[in-house]
């Protein structure tokens, strides 16, 4: 069959170092010329049309803008020691509340990424200097990092709502009891090792210091606050306020402006150490905007940004050219011929994204194998919406397995080891993640259950 | 699939295959195609925006990569503004005084109104009359004002919105439900079979049976494509896909009355106006036709209140 | 994931570094204050600017299209080097070359796609030829007509008018000029492989994606570490 020389192609060249983008991008074009009587200009329009056509996908930008703001105006580090305060006492403490700055990090940004560059550059250091190995810091907060996306909001989850048409608002919510569920069996794995292996523990300091630490990152938790009831309204008082791609965007301005006139830890009222108050300074309201460091954040976002949509546009385009040929249509003819259960797609859809996310980017992947596998998946009254979750757990494992893994590349830097030490030190903790895999694929009422009570059954509008 | 030696049609829309009106009618075409021409032409139909959204499609057409497609007339506006007139509010009474007036000379004529841009109409697909609902009881034209509807981004509908001091939001169409359950936005206008297809009433307060407004498609294809056909291809299509027209239309209302009862059956409210209560609205409403008059016609809005004044 | 500084040097080179930079930070910056405007007016003001949503999606576009070339430039683009790194140093070398030649292949079929795509809107003629340009076609009817949906027209542009319209006036912004960054994104996307292909054969670079600088990062900071300790 054709589409097997299509993937062969794609495969082939990411093998021999063609950026993903590329790989996926020419091999779609020389199929389409090769195949059919599609015009190139159509290739072109794909492409535009990928940011100026997919209004859900405006999240992206402003989901990793606000985490960029959080992550240089000081948010990340009040978090840190919120979490410290918090958990630090307990055995392997410092290790916990890395896994626990993790999860209100990533309550707050939408990225992977981003929550373990936030939070792995303060944490990883501090577990070294009280003890813990290198590779016991870099491996829990590898894996630590992934639940940037399955905790709300979620790039990925953006993704494939705007693949398969389903709710984002619903996605995000289905998120939050997968997300506390994986985040406490790390945690709890963690206390387990640590009573085994003696691990160091923290002195406890006290309810003031809590309190005290809530005080100073209760600007930053406000955050998490204002994007839940954006989208989601306060029942009785108000509706919601904002659409979940308008509240990315809001979440970047309050971060910009938390960072720039609350914490000062960016702008003009910041002097090095000292921070400069806004009354002596007042003209700051104005230069803020265009202050070094706010561009520095906005080229900083808008790179990452480029660096996502040039995968995701040219997935599209691969995706366009699949559509084009029927593939689709005819994938999910044979597998429901062939007589699959739901059991049976279910693990096959597992095999397909753990194989495919050990070279592919998550979201790149997700817009390339969602239209595949959706059809499918609602003939087999698979729910819309566990089957998303399943795939973000998916992408999760992605991240951290080599020769592509986000979280790994990212971990290396932040941590200063090479690839391969980050890949054997998360290799324990990806265990966990696999049995949260199982558990999630098996039993869908742990995604199911908040959206379903919340906002009623998924309906398909299609 | 086709078979090879076949000449294809890539005919691309944006809703299901089987329970919107639109998706039935491009099925049907397809089958009767594939069918009577087999050997010789062969349809495929992609469904549910998979290969190209309504916008983008009209783009395709003209570069050659697809060519048929059923946006809805409002949706042509950079072609002609002569379609403006099936969106202006309270124009036809009902959807036989549509059909007659789409039947008639300049009816017709209209199919053509964009040939020099490229486009040729083959027929008008209907989907019926819209209705207003939001999430407070709407009785009087007041009731809609200061509220937050979606519309679709065109300059009638927004004109229509701001005449009833209502505020008129654009909004991707697969985002509405969610915006009207959450509360980003309180309202919006459809018809029955998209009310009910898309399960708005179940986040809205109730439905208010204005028949205010029409939504129809017309199915074009590209002329130069078109003109390059064989005659009695051209021909032989032609006639198939005039008879799919009519057959479809004429069970237009009934689909429209299932999907309403549809409704009613899952639990929505709907609001009937008596004569004074919808007067009340065409007063709020029907000036905004002065505003354009110049882009449809004065004569095509006599003809159309000529036809609609004998039903 | 900061980026060593690989700025040609050259006084023009860190100009033109800046400029890119700067219009991706300002074009991120007014897609979220428009976006964030948009919700104030509807949530306090029961308004909203009705071209907001499609300028903002038109920026979106912009900014990636633009920013494609800088990723190449700066040799930012995410790729796969797990198996060229196990091939001996002549093998990775063949393998930087082939990689060249795949992102140039996509490079030109890119523009020869956009170019097609943009011309008709422009009243430009489309390239003849399925995978070549082979000549211009001579008589494609032209989409300078094709406006966007609700983008206000601007007056400074109204010379396009008489330039492409055959002088009817347009009433919102012609499609011409926010497409125009699909054949513009994609030739400094061609410029921009050409160059980096070039710094390849001659061996100043030794691959097309990230990961090697990943490596030096790892390098860097481990060199920073071990002098810590
Ligand atoms: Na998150
Ligand atoms: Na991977």
């Amino acid at each position: 069959m054709e589409v097997i020389l299509l993937f062969v192609m794609v495969l082939g060249l990411l093998l021999i170092g063609v950026p993903i983008a590329v790989s996926l991008g020419l091999s779609s074009m020389i199929f389409l010329l090769a195949f059919s009587d599609t015009s190139l200009a159509s290739v072109a329009q794909s492409l535009y049309q990928a940011m100026a056509g997919h209004y859900t996908l405006l999240a992206i930008p402003f989901f990793i803008l606000a985490s960029s703001f959080m992550s240089t105006g000081g948010v990340a580090t009040r978090i840190v020691r919120f979490s410290i305060a918090c958990v630090g006492h307990m055995h392997g403490g410092l290790a916990i509340a890395g896994v626990f700055a993790c999860m209100i990090f990533a309550a707050l940004s939408g990225s992977s990424p981003a929550t373990v560059v936030a939070i792995g550059t303060i944490v990883i250091a501090a577990m070294k200097k009280v003890g813990y190995s290198k590779d016991f810091a870099a491996g829990v907060i590898c894996n630590a990092g992934t639940l940037g996306i399955l905790i709300p909001p979620s790039i990925v989850m953006v993704v494939y709502a705007s693949a398969t048409d389903v709710s984002v608002g619903r996605m995000f919510l289905a998120g939050v009891i997968p997300g506390l569920l994986a985040g406490t069996m790390l945690m709890l794995a963690i206390y387990i090792i640590a009573r085994i292996k003696k691990l160091p523990k923290g002195e406890w300091a006290g309810w003031g210091e809590i309190w005290n630490s809530f005080k100073d990152a209760f600007w930053g938790l406000m955050l998490i606050v204002i994007i839940m009831v954006g989208i989601y309204g306060i029942p009785g008082i108000t509706g919601a306020i904002f659409t979940p791609t308008e509240a990315a965007a809001v979440a970047s301005v309050y971060a910009f402006f938390v960072a720039s006139f609350i914490y000062r830890d960016m702008g003009p009222l910041r002097n090095s150490d000292e921070r400069i108050s806004l009354l002596r300074k007042p003209q700051a309201v104005v230069t803020a905007f265009f202050h070094k460091d706010t561009r520095a954040t906005l080229f900083d976002a808008g790179k990452l940004t480029i660096m996502l949509m040039f995968i995701i546009a040219n997935a599209l385009i691969l995706k366009h050219v699949l559509t084009d040929e029927q593939i689709p249509q005819q994938i999910a003819n044979a597998m429901l011929s062939a007589g699959f259960g739901k059991i049976m797609f279910l693990v096959m859809v597992n095999v397909i994204l753990l194989i495919g996310g050990q070279f592919m980017e998550p979201s790149g992947l997700i817009v390339i194998v969602a239209p595949l596998v959706f059809p499918i998946a609602i003939e087999l009254g698979v729910d819309p919406i566990h089957l998303g979750i399943i795939m973000v757990v998916n992408m999760e494992i992605g991240m951290i397995t080599p020769p592509v893994g986000l979280n790994l590349f990212v971990t290396s830097g932040v941590a200063g080891m090479p690839m391969m030490a980050v890949v054997r030190a998360a290799a324990p903790f990806l265990a966990i993640l696999f049995v949260f895999l199982i558990l999630i694929t098996y039993v869908p009422i742990i995604s199911t259950y908040l959206p379903t009570s919340l906002m009623g059954p998924e309906i398909i509008t299609n | 699939a086709c078979d090879d030696g076949e000449m294809v049609i890539k005919f691309s829309h944006v809703t299901n295959t089987d329970k919107h009106p639109k998706g039935i009618a491009a099925s049907l075409f397809m089958e009767r195609v594939n069918a009577e021409m087999d050997g010789k032409v062969c349809v495929e139909v992609y469904p549910n925006s998979t290969l190209y959204n309504d916008d983008q499609v009209l783009e395709a057409m003209l570069q050659g990569d697809v060519q048929m497609a059923a946006p809805s007339l409002s949706k042509f506006e950079t072609f002609t503004k002569i379609y403006r007139i099936f969106d202006l509010p309270f124009m036809f009474k009902n959807m036989d005084a549509v059909e007659e007036f789409q039947q008639s000379e300049v009816g017709q004529d209209m199919k053509e109104a964009m040939v020099r841009r490229g486009l040729l109409g083959l027929g008008f697909w209907h989907n019926g009359l819209k209705q207003f609902s939001a999430n407070k009881p709407l009785v009087a034209p007041t009731d809609a004002a200061g509220l937050k509807f979606r519309v679709q981004p065109s300059d009638v509908l927004v004109a229509q919105m701001e005449a009833l001091d209502a505020s008129p939001q654009p909004m991707s169409f697969s985002e509405v439900y969610g915006a009207l359950q959450t509360g980003v936005v309180d309202g919006q206008e459809n018809t029955w079979s998209n009310i009910y297809g898309q399960k708005f009433f179940e986040v809205q307060d109730g439905i208010t049976e204005t028949n205010h407004g029409l939504l129809d498609y017309m199915v074009v294809t590209s002329v130069d494509w078109w003109e390059g056909l064989d005659a009695d291809i051209r021909e032989q299509l032609s006639t198939i896909m005039s008879e799919v027209t009519t057959e479809r239309n004429a069970a237009i209302a009934e689909v429209d009355m299932e999907n309403r009862q549809a409704v009613l059956d899952a639990g929505g409210v709907i609001r009937e106006l008596d004569a004074e209560q919808r007067q009340a609205w065409v007063d709020v409403m029907k000036p905004v036709w002065a505003q354009f008059e110049g882009d449809v016609g004065a004569d095509n809005i006599a003809a159309a209140q000529e036809i609609n004044a004998k039903h | 994931m900061s980026l060593p500084d690989d700025s040609q040097g050259t006084a023009l080179g860190r100009f033109f570094d800046s400029v890119e930079e700067n219009l991706i930070a300002a074009i991120l910056g007014v897609m979220t204050l428009i976006t964030f405007a948009n919700v104030v007016l509807r949530y306090v003001f029961n308004e909203s600017l009705i071209w907001g949503l499609e300028v903002v999606l038109i920026l979106f576009a912009w900014l990636v299209m633009l920013g494609i070339s800088y990723g190449f430039k700066k040799t930012t683009h995410l790729g796969v080097d797990a198996v060229t790194n196990l091939l001996p140093s002549r093998g990775q070398r063949v393998a930087a070359l082939l990689s060249a030649a795949a992102c140039f292949a996509y490079a030109a079929l890119l523009m020869k796609g956009a170019w097609d795509y943009w011309a008709p809107f422009a009243a430009l003629q489309p390239t003849e030829g399925r995978w070549f340009p082979l000549g211009f076609t001579e008589n494609t009817r032209d989409r300078a007509f094709y406006m966007t949906d609700q983008v206000p027209m601007l007056g400074i542009l109204r010379w396009l008018e008489d330039a492409i319209n055959y002088g009817d006036s347009y009433d919102k912004l012609p499609r011409v000029v926010p497409y125009f960054i699909i054949p513009f994104g994609s030739a400094l996307i061609l410029l921009r492989v050409v160059q980096a292909s070039i710094r390849i054969i001659k061996g100043e670079q030794a691959s097309l994606i990230v990961s090697h600088e990943a490596e030096e990062d790892v390098e860097r900071v481990a060199a920073q570490n071990a002098q810590e300790e």
